[in-house]
């Protein structure tokens, strides 16, 4: 009950008039920057933090929460209409998408994935309002050790990231952790990696870095072999029929629980949801083979479960601070520009501001859904930009991104580096998400552990010894096993093929 | 040449990485009284580096030749293409506080347009002034971001 009064409370300052038309705004922008290829919703809410400068704390964070469930939206129309995924999780829904757009269909395949997305943001967004509270007043007994064994918990879960290699996406990780290490040490203050630049002693910018990552390195693949998508279907109606209804309701209702499920585990990524989810739909189906032909079921049930992921991983966001995704990365450093530090105090030092975000989310969901039914044929327009002006309009929303932050023409070049870095990793199959993740959790990491050793005097018997930081410890170690475990079986199940 | 060729090089590049970040973090203090110091997480990750980028060579070297991907390697143009990206973003770093934004930005627009794909006066007109001025108005003036203006003071 008190966190329905809270949230109420939210939705008092959320419903006020400028913090409506930022969460249309946010939406909006997000969705445009979701449909533009190679732009995914980490580098676009990145780009876009900008426009949130100047800002009270309050619409910053609507704003870019709006921002950042657009974009994921937004993914999933250039997935359905030219079979180029916006963003990874997006992925899946090209195989039945896109097929129902070549049969003409495209506006059903996109009206559930609106309509999925609603649903399973919202329940999911409830969710947060039950679990947030609880979760975080036992968080709130964690002390630096308990804290270090929980991002120890969030590193190994680094391991889900993994791609074709646990090996390359270990290597991604310890890669973020050292780059985390540039920048002033926290504890006694000395420099570290700086090689004398100003400009470095408050390390790099998260935003900076994945707009370079993500941004500029999809940008350069994308220039390489100009795979750029182009339109080549026809919408008969951007109406689903009641048989689409009919047939995406169970997946709608599956899609929400497998992405709620899983958005609760940090570190899982929103790619696997929307496999999962597709991976039980075709088991579930009477007719398995025709999954990929165009079967609506193939998309309602990803897209719903991309959305309920997006809504629930912020759950571990704000009670633990801990981001899930690259993206929840990018809104946990925009919290933290912001001066707002997310985790377990967050809800007694900043509830209004947190409960009127969550207040947003609802809103927002509802946005998207009365803006994505009839903005389809605009965004459809979009898609139709030749590729020097869309890599054009993005070069600037990078450039502009990464100075406004520090004023510094530096980042630009952190950028440009990080793009180039971004631009091997592909080449490479290295995963690009573990790098973010370690980035942000390290220095949280290193906290922990310095402040633990400093409780002890130096022993590292603390972190065994008080039960909840074992326990963690304890699944921090089981995840590691199970993952290097499946990755020798993989490896040994190939050479044995 | 094969991708294992490959990880072979990227394999030796992180350990010579790994090797440059030891002996960086070894300059740093490795141990307080009360506990690590500064040094202590660097180096124990630059070993992890290591272990890691042994293990991509080992793996390189004794498992089967893994295929080059498709379009691994670009045809001349898209090199060239990427290039004029990596140089447009270079010379906006070197010249955006010198020149301001909306010239430069005027400048490596209108450089790009003509390196990726030259889409006619009229619209590589209307897309470098919406991209330089127009931003710039958009962001610095309406939005109050502030964007460097240079020695012509817009």
């Amino acid at each position: 009950m008190e966190s329905l009064q809270l949230l109420l409370d939210g939705f008092g300052v959320a419903c006020q008039p400028m913090n409506l038309v930022l969460a249309f705004a946010g939406c909006l922008m997000g969705t445009l920057i979701g449909v533009l290829p190679g732009i995914g919703p980490a580098a676009g809410t990145a780009m876009l933090i900008p426009v949130t400068v100047g800002m009270n704390p309050t619409g910053a964070i609507i704003m870019l929460a709006s921002i950042f469930y657009g974009a994921m939206y937004g993914g999933t129309i250039t997935s359905v209409l030219i079979n180029t995924p916006g963003e990874a999780a997006s992925a899946i829904t090209c195989l039945d998408g896109y097929q129902m757009a070549r049969q003409g269909r495209a506006g059903s395949a996109l009206a559930i994935a609106a309509i999925g997305s609603f649903i399973g943001g919202t329940i999911t967004t409830m969710g947060l309002v039950l679990v947030a509270l609880p979760l975080t007043r036992f968080a709130l007994r964690f002390g630096p050790p308990e804290f270090f064994s929980l991002m120890l918990v969030g590193l190994s879960l680094v391991t889900g990231l993994a791609g074709r290699s646990l090996v390359r996406a270990l290597l991604s990780a310890v890669l973020g952790l050292l780059i985390a290490q540039v920048g002033i040490d926290l504890v006694m203050g000395a420099p570290r990696f700086t090689f004398g630049r100003m400009e470095l002693l408050d390390g790099f910018g998260i935003v900076p870095v994945v707009m370079g990552v993500f941004g500029i390195g999809e940008i350069l693949i994308n220039a390489e072999s100009l795979s750029h998508g182009v339109l080549n279907t026809k919408m008969r109606s951007i109406l689903p029929t009641r048989k689409d209804l009919k047939d995406s309701a169970l997946p709608i209702a599956r899609g929400t629980v497998v992405g709620f499920l899983l958005g609760l585990i940090p570190g899982v990524g929103a790619i696997i949801p929307t496999f999962v989810s597709y991976a039980m739909e075709k088991r579930m189906s009477k007719t398995p083979e025709r999954f990929g032909t165009g079967m609506i079921e193939g998309v309602a049930g990803p897209e719903t479960a991309n959305n309920a992921y997006a809504n629930a991983s912020l759950i571990p966001l704000f009670t633990l601070g801990i981001p899930g995704s690259p993206t929840t990365a990018i809104l946990m450093g925009a919290l933290m520009m912001n001066g707002i530090i997310p985790g377990p105090s967050l809800f007694q030092e900043n509830g209004q501001l947190v409960w009127a975000v969550i207040a947003s989310l609802y809103i927002g969901n509802a946005i998207l859904l009365i803006l994505n039914l009839p903005l389809i044929p605009m965004w459809v327009a979009l898609l139709k930009i030749p590729f020097s002006i869309m890599t054009v309009l993005i070069f600037v929303f990078c450039v502009i991104g990464a100075y406004s932050l520090s004023n510094s023409a530096f980042d630009i070049g952190v950028m440009l580096g990080f793009g180039l870095l971004g631009y091997a990793f592909r080449k490479l199959d290295i995963p690009l998400a573990p790098m973010i993740l370690t980035m942000i959790l390290g220095p949280l990491m290193e906290r922990g552990l310095r402040q633990s050793l400093e409780m002890s005097n130096g022993h590292a018997s603390i972190l065994f010894t008080r039960p909840l930081s074992g326990t963690l410890l304890v699944i921090a170690l089981v995840i590691i096993a199970t993952s290097t475990f499946r990755a020798f079986s993989a490896v040994k199940g190939e050479t044995e093929v | 040449m094969n991708m294992n060729r490959t990880y072979k090089i990227a394999g030796t590049v992180f350990l010579v990485l790994a090797a440059f970040i030891a002996w960086e973090s070894l300059e740093l203090k490795f141990y307080t009284n009360n506990g690590p110091g500064p040094g202590f997480f660097p180096f124990w990750l630059s070993m992890a580096l290591a272990l890691l980028a042994g293990l991509m060579i080992f793996q390189a070297t004794f498992r089967e030749p893994e295929p080059m991907p498709e379009g691994f390697f670009a045809s001349r143009a898209g090199y060239l293409r990427a290039g004029a990206i990596v140089t447009a973003l270079a010379v906006t770093t070197a010249f955006l506080d010198i020149v301001g934004f909306p010239l430069i930005m005027l400048a490596t627009i209108l450089f790009l347009l003509f390196a990726l794909g030259r889409p006619g006066m009229i619209v590589t007109l209307l897309v470098s002034a919406a991209g330089s001025f127009g931003c710039f108005y958009l962001f610095d003036r309406w939005l109050k971001v502030p964007l460097p203006t240079g020695f012509f003071g817009f």
